[in-house]
């Protein structure tokens, strides 16, 4: 009697395993995996000092809706996803963006994102992610930039993590 | 008076003692032949047998195809040494992965009984311990690379498939499961394992998702488990009382 007891116990015991690690299908939300490129607005007068920009309205070129949380808003820095599949991302950022009767307001510049990708290996249940190498960032020139110059913030900069900031542009 | 009572008390007591010393000297004669006559062997010998649970899981499985064999020898009473011989291969997909890892993998170890089997009958309640190696390769058909920002979809994907060799791991396994004698000699196996990895080969920039022998591996922990149902077969090579 008392094997069967240890029998049902130890049966009992992988169930409960096997049940406990089902999450670990789920790649979890606190695993960093493909980051994004992060940029911060700095004053150009005063270069160590953030700077909003107004109404901003985000919108990558080729993609029919705008940034997700970027619709017209106030902020002094940007998360960008970049496309995995492919090494260019072009982005454009419309400052003090407004649209009155089909008429719209404000200054529109596109910026250039060009990098070379690296699949890393992060867990069975989160499978690769994308990090980015060699970035460069060009502001596009159209004779009335509001973008007035950029800073990556290494040489050689590389998108590997959404720690800080990669890039600073100066307005 | 009192002093011829306790003299006869005496002889009485005396002659007693010596009727009974000369009446266990015969009952001693008598049990030992009666003895004889009912002892009990026990079969000890090798017991080969095969993993039913990955035979059948082979057909009905497109993913999987896999077999083992396995054989024990008993040494003492309630005591084997004890091993498997399987070969594996198992096709993982995920959402983001898809993995077909093909190798072989022996493990080895002691079985204990813990049945006190009733007469001359042969059926096991046991417990054993195993260390396990496997051998193998993994085939990383294709993945797709995950992103918890869609704005860009579909993400990265490949199919080209990229090949990771010689690949190795051992662990330990604790063991807990049952073996029923079904006809003379024919016997029916089901255990449940409890798997801790010691080491392994690390592929480069990939991991390990199936590993032959020890099955499935977790993100957050060394642990596996596993289960076998086994038919095998005593070649009986002697006998011996059971005491």
């Amino acid at each position: 009697m008392k094997h069967y007891k240890i029998l049902a116990l130890f049966f009992g015991i992988i169930t409960i395993f096997s049940m406990g690690c089902e999450p670990d299908d789920i790649c979890p939300e606190s695993t960093p995996t493909t980051p994004s490129l992060i940029i911060r607005f700095y004053d150009i007068l005063n270069q160590d000092s953030k700077k909003n920009v107004f109404n901003l309205k985000v919108q990558g070129v080729g993609n029919d809706n705008p940034l997700t949380d970027y619709n017209v808003v106030t902020k002094d820095s940007i998360v960008l996803p970049l496309k995995t599949d492919a090494n260019t991302t072009q982005y454009s950022l419309h400052k003090e963006y407004s649209n009155t009767d089909n008429i719209i307001g404000g200054n529109e510049d596109f910026i250039t994102i060009n990098y070379s990708t690296e699949q890393v290996y992060v867990s069975r249940a989160c499978g690769y992610k994308t990090i980015f190498k060699n970035v460069t960032l060009t502001i596009n020139n159209d004779g009335d930039n509001w973008i007035q110059s950029k800073e990556s913030i290494n040489d050689n900069q590389s998108v590997e993590d959404e720690k800080a900031a990669h890039f600073k542009l100066f307005h | 008076m009192k002093k011829q009572r306790i003299l006869s008390y005496f002889i009485s007591l005396f002659s007693f003692l010596l009727l009974g010393v000369s009446l266990h000297a015969q009952n001693d004669s008598i049990t030992t032949t009666v003895n004889d006559s009912i002892k009990i062997k026990l079969k000890y010998g090798l017991r080969i047998g095969g993993d039913v649970g990955k035979l059948i899981r082979s057909f009905t499985d497109d993913d999987y195809s896999g077999f083992e064999v396995n054989a024990d020898y008993r040494i003492k009473k309630a005591l084997y040494i004890a091993g498997e011989l399987g070969i594996e291969e198992k096709t993982t997909i995920t959402d983001y992965l898809d993995v077909t890892t093909s190798g072989t993998y022996l493990k080895a170890g002691v079985d204990y009984n813990m049945y006190k089997n009733w007469l001359d009958m042969d059926n096991m309640i046991y417990s054993g311990f195993r260390v396990g190696a496997a051998a193998f390769s993994q085939n990383l058909n294709s993945l797709a690379v995950y992103n918890t920002d869609q704005y860009w979809a579909p993400q990265y994907a490949s199919a080209e498939s990229q090949k990771f060799n010689d690949l190795t791991a051992v662990w330990v396994e604790l063991i807990i499961g049952i073996k029923v004698e079904l006809f003379n000699n024919l016997y029916l196996g089901l255990n449940a394992q409890l798997k801790g990895l010691v080491t392994e080969t690390i592929p480069n920039n990939f991991a390990n998702i199936y590993i032959p022998g020890f099955n499935k591996t977790y993100d957050s922990s060394k642990i596996g488990a596993g289960y076998g149902y086994s038919i095998s077969y005593l070649i009986p090579l002697y006998k011996k009382d059971k005491n």
